[in-house]
């Protein structure tokens, strides 16, 4: 530990510790805009500069500077809070004034820092640079040259962390602009992020644009539905939308990452064709009405019933299904959409925060780009910043391959059972000095699983490795605890409950009776006895599971609309209607039951505390 | 055939300019060359290499007149992999054409000093980052590493020592930038030539992240000269603390303009007056820039201020790269050094805010003085901008330098400011300004 004194406050550090992150420990506020604590530091914007004794009698960057014993840093001394501000005046120097219908306005660090630590007059009265504006730099983001306080987040997150190459400074001087690589569309599935990372409103998300004030909305900390990964995300509502989704940093799994399908994929809940009343042969009608015609067409049906369900069923939803299946719908099939083909996990698998202490991480028949962005992002993390070695098995090329250290085994589709078995005399195996990562995933079918999963712990065996199954369906890991994560065929059935999307393949021929659950009126319900409507992971309690087994709890963001009903109370209720009565009248009572069904869903007696409240900010505080 | 320029206490680095076709190995090698390196591989360690340089207490010639000793020692000894000694031959700085005079004499001299600086920190390659625009000097240099590697004398075992040596050569991608020591190897890894935060150092982390010693094209050459005589002789040029010769270019209003070398403590009245002839005719000196366009300037009542580089740090300038630029009573301050600030500004490479905005700020406040559309205010924005360029604001010196350039003007021609600003008048061009 080292012992350092910042304005007035004396604190012991461990060493390496940069002195802006020690100040923050004692809640004093060194300014920043290029620094980022998962980014490495480059001292470009000068924001954070402070003085430091013992040292030359002029300005320190606090943001490149490790903590020194016996360091005294001041943060208030004429020429640090000078230097500042005249830092603050260089960056509004160029900076349009169109604050007012800027979507960062509001929760903008260079306003924030221009109050706190700025000039309080302005001697800017020259004319400003002028860049085209805005300009989409993909679908979804939209790049304003004039707010760009050239920070380089964007650039060194791309560079840095999702090891893509689409991003650039183009020019120089005063001139120079962030833009995407010969001017084409950002395509990495990575991009999203750089919307958080930008301190000022220069990358804004398309998808929100001008939709609302960051004062006008309410934010709840919930959990992604989009994969198994399940990021920490903040969902933000405005008037009973769901107008925005932006990280919510986690470091056990995301770090403050999540992927453009958890960030811009939610406008259907928004959807003014949301379905909102039952539908019985295709008129409105009751719940209790419909939930009766529904009993009456799947009641009794044994193997002749077919239910479909999604990747994103909750553990309660699972659980209630578990409890139908076992009683009323005894021997229907089941079949979950999106799930891969790794069988359900023996005992405890490794931990996503445990990558970081990875010395060799072997990924086999996963493209983990796709199938578990964030995953990916963490397995970059520890092969570029703490020193891990990569081990692929996949027939085609990864972004992996970008890193030339990165082992590459191109297998034929099929055949990665026989090339983990090699890979026990691999050289990197042989010592790896450390914790071996294995991570496998199904090929998108092409491996027999049952083989691959053996290999893979057989390897795990000999080299002292941990395993992590990469699952990709949201709660496939919750739906196998409960014994719902179906692999039927549902061709031949009779009666067809689709909970969730309809099936990909098409309705069966031989369905006589269907039936739907789905927020959405899509054409394949058309044919449909009974509609009901769905609630959406912004307005619906319940948990996921995720990939690494833990269990992670939806906070509704967007409250509930009568008639709509929590999805748990629809099942609860078919139950009564099919003449099982469970006896749930909210869901904590449920969650008590999941949680006492299996050790898995343990947790789920135990709902997480409520989210602390962010620390008051100290300017120019020196008394300790 | 090079002419040879007039020195005090006998020249070092020009003592064979006076020889034709220096630029040759066997010319070069008959006069002495490449004894220096032959004496390092065959006999001396890496430590004795760096003690005889620490001895003769030569310093940076590239501006920053840092002890280079305790450069090359700063370089881990135990560090297992490659090592580098990066040649910073992108001599950019205005008013400084020292080390083409150098490469263009006598490439040589450069290679073999790079030579035995690359075996003192214990590496095998060196790489001569050069000016993309010295055409001359890169082909002579070219030449002259075919012609070192063809004898032996680089290679895989130079003078049949069982050391491997070799020197690269890399043409620069042309900016003012790149000759900043960390920018100057991102540059050479092929990327946008940016200086880096430090921590790290480049002797530690440098290029392609491992430990280098980026070295100037002067500083490299005098190497052979110390270790041919030694140490101890070379200190007996210079002044007490500031020891040996180096080269000076004086450019702008004086009689005979060019490369010199001088005995580091001389006056710049004897480099200015006696060595480049003085002020041209009819006219007087006004002000000089004492080490490039980078260093605060010094009116001409302190033409005797001596180039004992202490001596100008205690004046708040410095010898930098030893670029004199001379400008006489015909020529407007205030001009100058809104051109200079166009120069900074261009160069800029933009990645910190104060160098990026601040610069460009100057200049727009330039162009609107020289308009004639100025006032106290603009003196003011002058003021405050070039505070908040020095001193650490900055991620390098180009900040800095650029503020250099605004203070010290102003600080010696207030007045031709405030006629400028005030009274859009000029009494040195005697025309009324934007008229």
């Amino acid at each position: 530990m080292v012992h350092v004194t910042i304005d007035g406050h004396a604190l012991s550090v461990p060493d390496g510790t940069l002195v802006v992150e020690a100040a923050k420990q004692v809640g004093i506020e060194i300014p920043v805009f290029c620094y980022h604590h998962k980014l490495e530091p480059v001292g470009a914007c000068r924001m954070c500069l402070v003085e430091i004794t013992p040292g030359p009698p002029v300005a320190q960057a606090a943001c490149i500077r490790p903590v020194q014993e016996g360091m005294v840093v001041k943060t208030q001394t004429g020429m640090a809070v000078q230097a500042r501000a005249d830092i603050l005046e260089f960056e509004l120097a160029n900076h349009p004034l169109d604050c007012p219908v800027c979507d960062k306005g509001g929760e903008c660090p260079l306003q924030d820092f221009t109050f706190r630590h700025g000039y309080p007059t302005s001697r800017i009265d020259g004319p400003r640079l002028h860049f085209k504006k805005p300009i989409p730099l993909s679908p979804t983001i939209a790049l304003d040259r004039e707010r760009c306080v050239l920070c380089y987040r964007c650039t060194r997150y791309y560079d840095e962390v999702a090891w893509e190459q689409e991003l650039t400074v183009g020019a120089r001087g005063v001139e120079s602009f962030i833009t995407s690589q010969f001017d084409q569309p950002l395509k990495s599935i990575f991009s999203g992020n750089i919307i958080d990372l930008c301190p000022v409103g220069a990358l804004t998300s398309r998808v929100w644009r001008f939709e609302s004030r960051p004062w006008d909305m309410t934010h709840t900390a919930s959990v992604c539905s989009k994969c198994a990964v399940g990021c920490s995300v903040t969902m933000w509502q405005r008037r009973g939308q769901l107008v925005r989704i932006t990280s919510h940093e986690n470091d056990d799994i995301d770090e403050g990452w999540i992927c453009d399908r958890g960030r811009f994929d939610y406008t259907d809940v928004n959807d003014p064709q949301r379905l909102r009343t039952p539908l019985v042969n295709g008129s409105r009608a009751t719940w209790n009405a419909a939930l009766v015609a529904l009993a009456a067409g799947i009641k009794g049906k044994g193997a002749k019933l077919g239910i479909s369900l999604p990747q994103d069923l909750t553990n309660e939803e699972a659980f209630l299904f578990r409890r139908l299946l076992d009683g009323p719908l005894k021997g229907a099939k089941v079949k979950m959409h999106g799930r891969t083909a790794i069988p359900a996990p023996a005992g405890e698998t490794m931990r996503i925060r445990e990558l970081d202490d990875a010395k060799v991480i072997v990924v086999v028949a996963s493209d983990t780009e796709n199938d578990v962005p964030i995953v990916n992002l963490r397995i970059k993390k520890a092969v570029s910043k703490l020193g891990a070695r990569l081990i692929v098995v996949h027939p085609e090329g990864v972004d992996f391959d970008r890193d030339r250290r990165t082992v590459h085994i191109r297998n034929a589709p099929g055949s990665a059972a026989a090339e983990v078995r090699k890979l026990a005399d691999h050289e990197l195996l042989k010592s790896p000095g450390g914790l071996v990562a294995i991570l496998f995933g199904d090929g998108h079918g092409s491996e027999d699983m049952n083989e691959l999963a053996a290999a893979c712990g057989a390897l795990a065996e000999k080299v002292g490795g941990k395993e992590m199954p990469l699952y990709r369906g949201t709660n496939e890991r919750g739906a196998l605890a409960t014994g719902v994560a179906g692999w039927d065929s549902l061709d031949g059935v009779e009666a067809l409950l689709c909970w969730g999307p309809p099936l990909t393949s098409g309705v069966p021929a031989s369905v006589k009776f269907l039936a739907a659950w789905d927020h959405l009126l899509r054409p394949a319900h058309h044919k449909a006895a009974v509609v009901l409507p769905a609630t959406t992971f912004a307005e619906q309690q319940g948990s996921y599971t995720n990939l690494e087994g833990r269990v992670q709890f939806l906070r509704p963001a967007v409250a509930i609309q009568a008639p709509l009903k929590e999805s748990w109370e629809v099942l609860t209720e078919l139950a009564v209607a099919l003449g099982l009565d469970l006896g749930y009248a909210g869901i904590f009572p449920l969650q008590r039951d999941v949680a006492a069904s299996n050790a898995a869903f343990a947790d789920l007696a135990r709902p997480p505390a409520p989210e602390p409240e962010p620390a008051p900010v100290l300017i120019g505080s020196t008394h300790p | 055939m090079a002419e040879q320029r007039g020195t005090v206490g006998g020249p070092v680095l020009t003592e064979w300019f006076a020889t034709a076709d220096l630029h040759k190995l066997d010319v070069y090698e008959a006069l002495g060359g490449y004894s220096a390196l032959r004496k390092v591989v065959s006999g001396m360690t890496a430590l004795q290499v760096i003690d005889e340089v620490k001895v003769s207490g030569l310093r940076g010639r590239g501006g920053a007149d840092f002890p280079t000793a305790t450069k090359w020692s700063f370089v881990p000894k135990d560090h297992p992999g490659p090592k580098f000694i990066v040649v910073n031959a992108d001599e950019s700085e205005p008013g400084s054409a020292k080390d083409r005079y150098l490469l263009e004499n006598s490439p040589h001299m450069l290679l073999e000093g790079a030579a035995i600086a690359t075996f003192a920190i214990g590496g095998h390659d060196a790489w001569v980052y050069i000016r993309g625009e010295y055409d001359l000097p890169f082909e002579m240099l070219r030449d002259a590493i075919a012609e070192a590697r063809t004898k032996g004398y680089l290679g895989a075992k130079p003078f049949g020592a069982d050391y491997p040596l070799d020197v690269h050569l890399y043409r620069g991608h042309g900016a003012y930038i790149c000759g900043e020591e960390t920018a100057l190897l991102e540059s050479l890894e092929g990327k946008r030539a940016q200086p880096r935060s430090r921590p790290p150092f480049p002797a530690v982390k440098g290029a392609w992240g491992l430990p280098t010693a980026v070295n100037n094209v002067e500083t490299l050459a005098t190497v052979p000269w110390i270790i041919r005589h030694s140490g101890a002789e070379y200190a007996t040029r210079g002044t007490e603390k500031a020891k040996g010769t180096r080269m000076v270019t004086v450019s702008g209003d004086v009689q005979k303009p060019g490369n010199y070398e001088i005995e580091i403590g001389v006056t710049y009245r004897h480099i200015i007056e006696e060595l480049a002839g003085g002020a041209l005719p009819g006219r007087k000196l006004k002000v000089f820039w004492p080490g490039g366009s980078s260093a605060k300037v010094l009116p001409a009542s302190m033409l005797d201020t001596s180039t004992d580089l202490d001596g100008l740090k205690a004046l708040g300038t410095m010898g930098g790269s030893g670029g004199i630029i001379v400008m006489d009573d015909s020529h407007c301050v205030v001009k100058g050094a809104a051109r200079l600030l166009r120069f900074y500004a261009h160069e800029s490479c933009g990645k910190c805010t104060p160098c990026r905005v601040g610069g460009n700020w100057a200049v727009r406040t330039y162009d609107r003085i020289l308009a004639g559309e100025g006032s106290q205010l603009d003196l003011n924005i002058l003021d405050r901008v070039q505070q908040g360029l020095q001193a650490g604001r900055c991620l390098c010196g180009l900040g800095d330098a650029a503020g250099w350039v605004i203070q010290s003007t102003m600080t010696h021609f207030r007045n031709e400011y405030e006629e400028h600003s005030l009274h859009n008048t000029c009494s040195v061009e005697k025309v009324a300004v934007g008229a």
